[in-house]
């Protein structure tokens, strides 16, 4: 499956900046079950300094600066991503029901000396915007048991954060401390990846946080709005021997091939998609963001929605 | 047998201390040899003269402005103990052997920490030691420092044990400070004690920093063929160690500069100096690197260059020490150096650290929650906290306090065992007395190795059993004497030749705006509070004088006093009663620091001035600066005591004097350069000012033929013209003749249109003055009020009044005067003076807060 994702961030200042020095999170890495096709980044104005490289955890960033005045900033990242036809259709292809255990998993990751184990141990950790807490730990507790299956209990607590939560995207700010979103029961889709990792390290278990894009339907019969994609982000934990596994609490499923992943890190601090700083610029500023996800194989895509649709009124009937 | 000379000698004879080692006396009953010649020294020099000395030291450290903690008025004196410590030739070898080492593994481990991390894949550290360590900054992965070590300046802690063994407690590798401070022990300790320094054949500290300037050339040199520029970055003069920052500079010669005067541009790091923008290749920092670039790392800070980071990357500017190295500072990290050592370089390391337990190992945690009050707790994430807890020293709840919070975060937490330091003679103002001690080494990368200080920042604690031997906790630091085996040759910095190129090089520039900036508000801040003073000076002269003064009278002068410092409303709409004790506004205007334009306000902007500019004043006017930061500081007693009825103008005296020294220092010993050149300018402008705004507030309100003459008087008076005033003038219209000495004369240097000549001379000596086109905007602005001045006719100003008794024409044209000045210093400013402005965060990052 091959996807076209159109990214388009939009600044206008009140008054001339000066100068800026930015840093995107915007073109999508390769993973196991994706590969960058083409992944192009547009900035207007012109920008002096623009500079791509690899970081710590292996995403993609890009570095720009714009050093001539310039009320509106637009960056634009067209990318195109083909996911792998080995990345499952759907979480039922797997049985989450085998494998490693809780139990397992805790002993394995604290004794192994397997360079890849020792390298996930930091996704067990505190990071900027995920703390440990005896409350996510009690949350997450129930689905967790020594002798579970670890990736059983991981989609329990999934379905337990979708069933709990509502979703609604005026209830938070960018850092909504976890402790606040288990309050109120509510967040986007940020803060339930957040709060489903701060409930598995409370447990000690590695989890790590994925931005990226989801494909969306529009309603059957309509045609797609333009630009009314997201951006999205969703979880991941890791298993001994096994690797990482995918999960996204927003939508309570396990992300198969309409997911598709920009970077990953720490939590959202490490993969922001833009930050930087400015001079002069005025007091304010206005933000557009628009993004679109579409598939390249037309024919490919009817077909999918033909048996989206199917398996929809089956599971309806 | 009670006789005072045996008295005196039994208190200089060094007792030996009856628990612990002690440098002088080691573990044996006799003195050290190496130690005979100074203790014999000074126990023959007598208390007296030993007391003598340290008050000398005191007056140089003082003149040179050696404080630690904060520039402002209140920072403190660096505290210098009289008596070094020594340490022999052959034992030195074989610290400095150890020293070299550990500086090279530190080194392999910084490399290895943002490089391919060994040392987790093969499980010599625990992942979590690192990657819960905020010092790990995951941004610098892969940045590589040209040359071949990644580490350039270490410092590192030691104490002697009761074996006599030196062993490690703590290392610095963020931004290392001290070396300067044991520098300047260094000379001070030279001066006062000349021959027992000279006699003693001390090694010599000049060649470490000689190796420090060699290094950061060669750093420089492996990315720019051209003539390279190094800069010193500082946190600024509010930082605890800004004095050393200010000294290394001027030692070094590299320009001091804050964030605010880097600048990124065509990725490319560059200096924002008067000339333009210079490019900078090596920065030697004193910024922790979690706050010099807000873009990739911390994103609040205002201490930075935005885009440095990506610079480095890039491999155009060299930052020493490398962005991320204060991840080796984790003091946890000590645990594991035997292991770490083994790893590296196959043998455990010669020189031992401090047995120590990291609370993230679930059995060094138990050992440390059990065996709390025998040791001594550090938090491993420095940028919160770095001091020490001694545990056995803090009360119930605060023990408490400390168990629970390593419970909640053991891998934040790590212990070590506490060594009783060995003890030292110390100076106590009366005797000898042992005290623990604390030596700070420095190294710095040097060819093929690391080159080490020979001596160090001693540091002893302030009482016999204090535990914590820290500068922050009140320690007083000593000289250390490494005792050459044989004479050393004499290097001074100046001598050494592969550099002199570049000092003369980097003499044509220059200086950030900034320090531009600061000197010509320098200018201006002086010569304001003078105004001040001397107004305030001669109207206490009056308000004190046999004479009653009538209230019309008395109103104009003290409205003068308002109006001339800004410190409104003041005066302006009192009643008759509170011009009749006009006694606490006035004592405000002089001291009191909230007040803004008051005599204290200005003074203190001042000395923020010449803290930021402290590398540019000579030893003198560092002098004359200390000074009067002592007058300030006693002067609200000095004022209070006396109260205002029996001659206070006395108390303003001293700070006359010094304003007087600071310009006469200015005027016949600063270098004719573009600093001086702004620094007067500053002076120009303000003396101009001030004189019109006198003149109008207090010669335009029209009053009886004899009190007029009083209030011209005191004009007079407080522009010190009074005496040339009736040298030339026996009789006539009085005002008129007035008005000429203060307004118009050419040659009287406290006349209006003189001060603004000697401005337009200025800013036609600028490098960037004009090119051809005509008049700039503040040549203009000169010109008009100049001409304005020439164009107007003292008796016509003098005898022009309208009906409610104000003299029009005079007040018309010094107000158009005074708007001609400020617009004429504002353009100024924006044409030379780079205004900094806060950079904004394109979003908002709430998180890193909780680093």
């Amino acid at each position: 499956m091959i996807y076209r994702v159109r990214h388009l961030t939009h600044y206008e200042y009140d008054a001339p900046v000066t100068l800026c020095y930015n840093l995107a999170y915007m073109l999508p890495r390769d993973t196991k079950y994706q590969k960058v096709l083409k992944s192009d980044l547009v900035i207007k104005p012109f920008s002096t300094t623009g500079k791509q490289r690899t970081d710590f955890y292996g995403n993609t960033v890009y570095y720009f600066t714009v050093e001539e005045p310039h009320k509106e900033l637009s960056i634009e990242v067209i990318s195109e991503i083909q996911i792998e036809d080995f990345k499952f259709a759907t979480e039922h292809d797997l049985n989450l029901d085998f494998g490693t255990t809780c139990g397992e998993v805790l002993r394995t990751i604290q004794q192994s000396t397997d360079p890849e184990m020792l390298k996930a141990r930091e996704f067990c950790l505190n990071s900027n915007m995920i703390k440990t807490a005896p409350a996510l730990r009690d949350y997450a507790l129930t689905s967790f048991n020594s002798s579970r299956p670890f990736l059983s209990a991981v989609r329990e607590l999934t379905h337990r954060i979708f069933t709990d939560f509502t979703y609604d995207p005026d209830s938070t700010g960018i850092a909504t401390p976890l402790a606040e979103v288990l309050r109120k029961k509510r967040g986007v889709c940020q803060d339930f990846a957040h709060l489903a990792i701060g409930c598995l390290r409370s447990l000690g278990f590695p989890a790590r946080y994925i931005s990226g894009y989801l494909e969306t339907m529009p309603p059957p019969g309509k045609e797609k709005l333009v630009g009314s994609d997201a951006s999205h982000a969703w979880f991941a934990v890791y298993s001994p021997g096994e690797g990482w596994f995918e999960f996204d609490p927003t939508n309570d499923n396990m992300p198969a091939e309409h997911h598709i992943t920009t970077a990953w890190g720490r939590d959202y601090s490490d993969v922001s998609p833009l930050k930087g700083v400015f001079f002069d610029g005025g007091k304010s500023h206005k933000l557009k963001v628009a993004v679109d996800v579409n598939q390249v194989d037309r024919a490919a895509f009817q077909a999918h929605v033909q048996t989206l649709l199917q398996s929809q009124s089956q599971s309806q009937s | 047998m009670n006789n005072p000379e045996t008295k005196l000698a039994e208190a200089l004879s060094y007792p030996r201390s009856a628990d612990g080692f002690d440098e002088a006396y080691g573990d044996k009953s006799e003195l050290q040899n190496h130690w005979r010649y100074l203790l014999d020294g000074i126990q023959s020099l007598g208390a007296n003269s030993i007391n003598e000395r340290q008050l000398k030291a005191e007056r140089i450290l003082r003149d040179d402005g050696a404080t630690y903690r904060s520039a402002s008025i209140k920072s403190r004196a660096w505290q210098l103990d009289p008596v070094p410590i020594i340490l022999e030739s052959e034992e030195w070898g074989r610290i400095e052997s150890g020293l070299q080492e550990r500086s090279e593994i530190l080194d392999l481990l910084l490399k290895d920490l943002y490089g391919d991390r060994e040392v987790i894949r093969h499980g010599v550290l625990p992942p979590e030691l690192v990657y819960s360590n905020p010092g790990f900054l995951r941004q610098c992965q892969g940045i590589v420092t040209p040359g071949e070590h990644h580490l350039i300046l270490s410092a590192c802690d030691m104490v002697r044990a009761s074996d006599g063994s030196l062993c490690v407690i703590g290392d610095r590798t963020q931004a290392p400070s001290g070396a300067g401070y044991a520098l300047e022990n260094r000379t001070v300790m030279s001066r006062v004690l000349p021959s027992l320094f000279r006699d003693s054949h001390v090694h010599r500290l000049s060649l470490f920093f000689q190796s420090l300037r060699l290094k950061l050339q060669s750093l420089a040199s492996e990315i720019t063929s051209d003539q390279p520029r190094v800069v010193i970055l500082t946190p600024g003069s509010y930082n605890e160690t800004y004095f050393e920052h200010t000294y290394l500079a001027n030692y070094l010669g590299y320009p001091l500069v804050q964030g605010s005067d880097l600048q990124v541009k065509n990725g490319y790091l560059w200096m924002k100096s008067l000339g333009g923008l210079e490019r900078v290749d090596v920065v030697l920092r004193r910024v922790d690197d979690y706050f010099c670039d807000p873009v990739e790392l911390k994103s609040d800070s205002h201490l930075g260059v935005p885009g440095l980071l990506e610079v480095v990357r890039s491999g155009r500017v060299v930052m020493a020490n490398p962005l991320g190295s204060g991840v080796i500072e984790n003091p946890a990290l000590m645990r594991y150096m035997p292991q770490i050592s083994q790893h590296f370089l196959g043998r455990e390391p010669r020189l031992p650290s401090v047995k120590s337990y990291w609370c993230g190992d679930p059995d060094d945690y138990e050992y440390v929650v059990d065996n709390l009050d025998k040791l001594v707790i550090k938090s491993c994430h420095g940028r919160t906290s770095r001091r020490s807890l001694f545990a056995a020293e803090l009360d119930e709840k605060a023990r408490e306090n400390l168990l629970w919070r390593i419970k909640q975060t053991p891998l934040a937490f790590m212990a070590q065992e506490y060594i009783k330091p060995s003890s030292t003679p110390s100076w106590d103002g009366h005797q000898l007395c042992p005290r623990p001690a604390v030596l700070r080494s420095f190294s710095v990368a040097s060819q093929s190795s690391y080159a080490i200080l020979p001596g160090g920042l001693t540091r002893v604690g302030s009482t016999k059993d204090v535990l914590n031997v820290s500068n922050q906790v009140g320690a007083i630091s000593k000289d250390t004497w490494i005792l050459a085996s044989e004479p050393e040759k004499q290097i001074s910095l100046r001598d050494a030749q592969p550099w002199q190129s570049q000092v003369q090089s980097q003499s044509r520039a220059s200086f950030p705006c900034r320090v531009v900036e600061n000197l010509y508000w320098m200018g201006r801040y002086a010569e304001r509070a003078e105004a001040g003073l001397r107004l305030l000076r001669t109207v206490f002269v009056q308000l004190n004088s046999t004479y009653q003064m009538p209230l019309q009278t008395q109103r104009t002068l003290l409205r003068s006093v308002t109006e001339l410092t800004g410190t409104y409303p003041g005066f302006i709409n009192a009643t008759d009663d509170e011009l009749k004790h006009p006694e606490d506004e006035l004592l405000a205007v002089v001291i009191d620091e909230d007040k803004n334009g008051s005599i204290m306000s200005n003074l203190t902007a001042l000395l923020n001035c010449t803290d930021q500019v402290r590398e540019m004043l000579s030893a003198d006017t560092q002098r004359v600066i200390n000074d009067m930061r002592d007058e300030l500081a006693v002067l609200p007693k000095v004022l209070d005591s006396a109260g205002l009825n029996s001659a206070p103008e006395e108390a303003l005296d001293p700070l006359v004097t010094s304003l007087l020294a600071l310009s006469g220092l200015w005027q016949e010993s600063m270098v004719r350069g573009l600093g001086w050149r702004f620094m007067d300018m500053g002076r120009r402008v303000e003396k101009a000012l001030q004189s019109a705004r006198l003149l109008r507030s207090s010669l335009v309100p029209v009053l009886p033929e004899h009190e007029q003459f009083r209030v011209l008087e005191s004009v007079l008076l407080s522009a010190e013209t009074l005496i040339t005033y009736r040298r030339r003038y026996q009789s006539g219209n009085e005002l008129a003749r007035g008005l000429e000495l203060l307004l118009y004369d050419q040659t009287n240097p406290r006349s209006v249109f003189y001060q603004i000549k000697l401005l337009s001379q200025h800013i036609s000596e600028l490098p960037s003055a004009n090119t051809g086109s005509g008049l700039s905007e503040e040549d203009r602005l000169l010109l008009e009020a100049t001409t304005a001045i020439q164009l107007s006719r003292p008796e016509v100003l003098a005898d022009t009044a309208s009906k409610d008794g104000l003299r029009t024409e005079l007040d018309q044209l010094l107000l158009r005067v005074q708007a001609l000045l400020q617009s004429a210093s504002s353009q100024i400013s924006n044409k030379y003076f780079d205004h900094v402005k806060a950079h904004q965060q394109l979003v908002s990052n709430e998180w890193d807060e909780e680093l």
